[in-house]
Order: structure tokens, then C-alpha cells, then sequence
């Protein structure tokens, strides 16, 4: 690679904080907002800079708009999610990829799925959880958030999959291992990067998950993404309360994503861009 | 072994599809009083004729443009940019990240606030540059804007992310036979680095117009498809008809078409990056 000039140097770091201004400073005004007191959410001139933290309006959320709860009901939906779709994701991803399983056309059938606009699917489901009576439940939840994390972990982990020379395998079944064994102790360690990697995105696309929660909750189970716009609404808006609420919603996958940093940009980016379609 | 797969994936996929396809042909109304009756096409003749359709699909096609030219465009630049940062690159992009990574119920609030014309900063620095300030979401002519804008800051990052890793899965040796070859940077990233980022850029742009075609939540908090139809997008106006008017039937059609016509994109999109077939154990 050629040496890159002084000031073209200089010129990327300027751009890069522009870019860093522009896509973090949303985050950073939301944060401000729930460390200002009330008299302070709405000013002209806005204060740029909170005077002093003040941290009633997470405790105000935590408590008295049903953050704890919020946050419990969304890691149990989003766990129970990722649990279940790595189960059914992995399988079926080295099923694909080793087996064929489905034919040539199986794994865009896969990736179909996650084309589906959540509305599509939540119409029928929607009166399929009525009729089972279960609307509204975890079970329902967890099932319905893994419809697209599923399809979502089976794809990327088909790519792994068939990057991985077939030889160790065939060499370990000659030797008397079972296909089974082949899979669980051959083919799955040697993907297991890719495995934390998926299993992240999932968490956080069911952290996340709005328009499901949206319509399938009746305010029984109420993830954070649920209760946000809820509070939105009316004449008077807590801006500092929910903009706390909305903080606790950032915070644990921003944590998340800098702890398995390695992971994500491995995990996401090379099983994306595996052309393995 | 695929058991779980193959009962998960039916479940959540072919009956919904069974379902909407029988649903679309009928007058299913969630609350209604009258039995249900089957109406032939007329769901689709409905859709075919309506104004607010044609108008909806407008809307979603200026999403999918700007998904496609700017989001594509600028997220490619940044991938390249953060990748002249040599060590600290990998901090950079999960920062640049977090509009990514986060809910859409959040980007909506943090637009939200930012989108005051009263109280908000971004107003405010405006005004202080001696420009004017803008209505944002309350005025028609500058809402859809601001919906690109948010679409834009949250999904740009996920562009630059797909395109910095498939920039780092490129085999160094190749551009160094380039520079050896004396090519330029510029001619090394047209004719060498570029071309082979073309499936990575693939997955990105079928990735991206999915995400438009199910952009509910953004629309949802920050407009509700408003000031009057001025950002009803076809995923905000099927989920109108579907949870509002509880109008199932013509829902369903809406859903139908929409998912004909993302599975056509991306048909073609893949058709336009295929690869050889690969081995198997069977």
C-alpha cells in the first residue's frame, strides 16, 4: 500500500469527526435530557450541558413508569429468543449447508422469511395467539420475536458452515464418527466465534423489536421498546423520564456491542457478506 | 436434525403466508359484525385503483432510493474512511454504530427532540448561523426530508459496517501487485477494490430496501404517516388498515404485493451476483 499523504491524513481525521458529531450527538442529546431537571427540558436556549446530574427522572422511570419491569420483561423475551433461535438456527444452518436439506431454492426460502414485513406476519399471528389463547404471554413473545432472528441465524451460520473444509468431517466419519459427532464436535467448535457473533445480533434484534411488541402486547408484557411510545403520548411529555427510559434501553447493547466488539464486526459482517445464497 | 428449523420456519412462515393469500380474498374485518365472505380479487382491483397506494408506493420509493444511492454512497465512503485509521478503526465503527444497534423506538424519540421547533438544538444552532429555522416534521413539505434524514443516521452505519469488513476480507497481496503494477489509488479502488466488493455490496442494498419495506416504527412515532398522508409509506399504510381500521382482508393484499415485490428485487439483486454451487456431505 502507498503512504498516505500528511494532509490527506489530517483531512480524514476531520471527516471522521464530522461523522462522529453527526451520528452520536442524537444519542448524546437524549442522555442530556435525562440527567436535566424538568424545568430544564424545554428552554429556549436549550442547555447544552446539564448544571448538575440530576438522577430523579431514572428512578421516576425505573419505578413509577414501569422501567424495571421494562427491562426484565425485554431480557426474558430476548433471551428466551436468542436461546431458541440458536437452537433451531444452528441445525438447521449445518443441515442446509452439509445436507442440502430443502434443495437449492431451501435457503432463499430462509432468507425469505426475513423479507416479511413484521405486519405480515403479525396479522395472522396475531389471531393465532388469540385463538390458543396465549396473546400476550412470554411464550407467544419469545416464539414470535424469533421468527426473524431464526431465518436471520440460519443464513449467516450456512455461509460459516460451508467455508469450513468438508474434509475434517468426512475424514472423522471414516473413522467411525457418527454424523451427529461430526457436527458437535468437528464442524460446531470450529464456528464458534461465529456462533457468539449471531447470537448477539439476535439478543439485540429482539431487545430491539418494536412493531411485534407493538402489536402483540395488550400491556401485559411490556418491553422497553413498548413502553417508550406509550409515554409519549398526551399534553404533558416527561421528557426527562423517558429520555432516562430510553437510556436504559441503549445502554446494555451499547455495552454489549463494546465488549464483543471483535464479535460483531466478524460475526455480522462476515456471514452477511458470504455470498452463499 | 433440521426438526426444529423446518417446525419453527413453517409455523412462523408458511402459515402466515397460507393465511394472508386465503385472508386477501376476503372482506375479513377483525371486529366486524358479518360473517365473512369471499370476494374474489376485488381486494387487489382495490389496491390496483387506489390513489393512496400509488401514493404509499411513491413513498416508499423515495426511501429505497435514498437507501440506495445516499445510505449505499456515503456508508461505502465511510467504510473506507475509518479504515485509513489504522488501530483505532475498530473503536470509530462501533461508535459510529450505536444509531445502528439501538431501537427504532429510541431513534424515534431522539428525533423527536431534536425535531422541535420550539426547544430544539438543532433549531436553535440554526438560527444562530443566522439561518432559518425549520418546521421538520410539522410542516408537509418538510416532513418526508426528515424521515430520510433519520433513515439515513440510522442506517448509513450499517452500510459502513458491511462494506469495512468486506473491505478487510480482501487479500492484501493483490493491492500490493497493484502498486507494483503502478496503478494509482484512485484506479486501484475503481478497477480492483470496488469490483470485488460487489456481493458485499449486494447483500447490503438487499438488506437496506428489506429494511425499507418494514419501516413501521420510525413513521409510527414521529409522524403517524402525517401531516396528512404527506409520509405514508406502503408498510405504515397496510399497518394503518390492519391495526386502525382492523380492515384485514385488504391488508392482507397490501402485505401480499409488498412481498411480491421485495422478492422480485431481490431476485434480481442476487441474480446479479451468483456464485458456483458447493459441496455437500449427502
Amino acid at each position: 500500500m502507498k503512504r498516505i499523504p500528511a494532509w490527506q491524513r489530517l483531512l480524514n481525521l476531520v471527516l471522521v469527526g464530522i461523522a462522529l458529531l453527526f451520528f452520536l450527538f442524537p444519542v448524546y442529546w437524549m442522555i442530556n435530557t435525562a440527567l436535566k431537571p424538568p424545568n430544564e427540558w424545554l428552554t429556549n436556549p436549550p442547555i447544552f450541558f446539564p448544571h448538575h446530574i440530576y438522577l430523579t427522572n431514572f428512578s421516576q422511570a425505573l419505578i413509577h413508569w414501569g422501567g424495571l419491569k421494562g427491562l426484565w420483561d425485554s431480557l426474558v423475551v430476548s433471551v428466551g429468543a436468542t436461546a431458541l433461535s440458536l437452537v433451531a438456527g444452528v441445525l438447521g444452518a449445518y443441515a442446509i449447508a452439509r445436507y442440502n436439506v430443502g434443495g437449492n431454492n431451501f435457503s432463499f426460502f430462509v432468507l425469505s422469511v426475513l423479507f416479511f414485513p413484521p405486519v405480515v406476519v403479525s396479522i395472522p399471528m396475531f389471531q393465532f395467539w388469540r385463538s390458543v389463547n396465549l396473546i400476550d404471554t412470554f411464550p407467544a413473545m419469545v416464539v414470535q420475536y424469533s421468527s426473524f432472528t431464526v431465518p436471520f441465524v440460519t443464513w449467516i451460520l450456512k455461509g460459516f458452515f460451508e467455508d469450513l473444509a468438508i474434509e475434517l468431517e468426512e475424514s472423522a466419519m471414516v473413522n467411525g464418527a457418527t454424523r451427529w459427532q461430526a457436527f458437535w464436535d468437528v464442524a460446531l467448535p470450529s464456528v464458534k466465534g461465529s456462533v457468539v457473533a449471531t447470537a448477539l445480533l439476535a439478543f439485540i434484534f429482539s431487545w430491539n423489536a418494536f412493531t411485534f411488541a407493538v402489536i402483540l402486547s395488550q400491556g401485559h408484557i411490556t418491553t422497553l421498546p413498548y413502553i417508550l411510545p406509550t409515554l409519549m403520548e398526551g399534553h404533558y411529555v416527561l421528557w426527562g423520564d423517558i429520555a432516562a427510559i430510553a437510556t436504559l434501553a441503549v445502554v446494555p447493547i451499547v455495552v454489549l456491542a463494546f465488549v464483543l466488539q471483535r464479535y460483531l464486526v466478524r460475526g455480522l459482517s462476515f456471514g452477511t457478506i458470504r455470498e452463499s445464497l | 436434525m433440521s426438526l426444529p428449523l423446518a417446525v419453527i420456519l413453517i409455523g412462523l412462515s408458511i402459515y402466515p403466508l397460507v393465511y394472508l393469500l386465503k385472508t386477501s380474498f376476503t372482506d375479513y374485518q377483525m371486529l366486524g359484525m358479518q360473517p365473512t365472505k369471499f370476494v374474489g380479487l376485488s381486494n387487489y382491483s382495490h389496491l390496483l385503483t387506489s390513489g393512496l397506494f400509488r401514493h404509499s408506493l411513491a413513498i416508499t420509493g423515495a426511501f429505497a432510493l435514498s437507501a440506495a444511492i445516499l445510505q449505499m454512497g456515503l456508508g461505502t465512503g465511510l467504510a473506507f474512511l475509518i479504515r485509513s485509521l489504522g488501530r483505532r478503526a475498530q473503536t470509530v465503527l462501533v461508535l459510529l454504530l450505536i444509531p445502528t444497534i439501538i431501537s427504532p423506538a429510541v431513534v424515534a424519540f431522539q428525533w423527536v427532540q431534536l425535531f422541535n421547533y420550539q426547544f430544539g438544538p438543532v433549531d436553535y444552532l440554526l438560527t444562530q448561523i443566522g439561518l432559518k429555522p425549520l418546521l421538520w416534521t410539522g410542516s408537509p413539505h418538510q416532513a418526508l426530508g426528515s424521515l430520510l434524514l433519520v433513515d439515513f443516521w440510522e442506517w448509513t452505519p450499517f452500510v459502513m459496517l458491511l462494506v469495512y469488513a468486506g473491505l478487510q476480507s480482501l487479500p492484501e497481496k493483490i493491492f500490493e501487485a497493484s502498486a507494483i503494477d503502478g496503478s494509482t489509488r484512485l484506479q486501484t479502488v475503481r478497477f480492483i477494490t470496488l469490483p470485488m466488493l460487489k456481493p458485499v455490496l449486494g447483500i447490503a442494498l438487499i438488506l437496506r430496501l428489506i429494511g425499507v419495506f418494514k419501516m413501521v416504527a420510525t413513521i409510527a412515532v414521529l409522524t403517524n404517516g402525517g401531516p396528512g398522508i404527506a409520509t405514508e409509506s406502503v408498510s405504515y399504510y397496510t399497518y394503518v388498515n390492519a391495526f386502525t381500521y382492523f380492515d384485514i382482508g385488504y391488508s392482507a393484499a397490501l402485505a401480499f404485493v409488498q412481498l411480491i415485490i421485495i422478492m422480485l428485487l431481490v431476485k434480481i439483486i442476487l441474480r446479479l451476483m451468483k456464485r458456483p454451487g458447493v459441496r455437500t456431505l449427502a
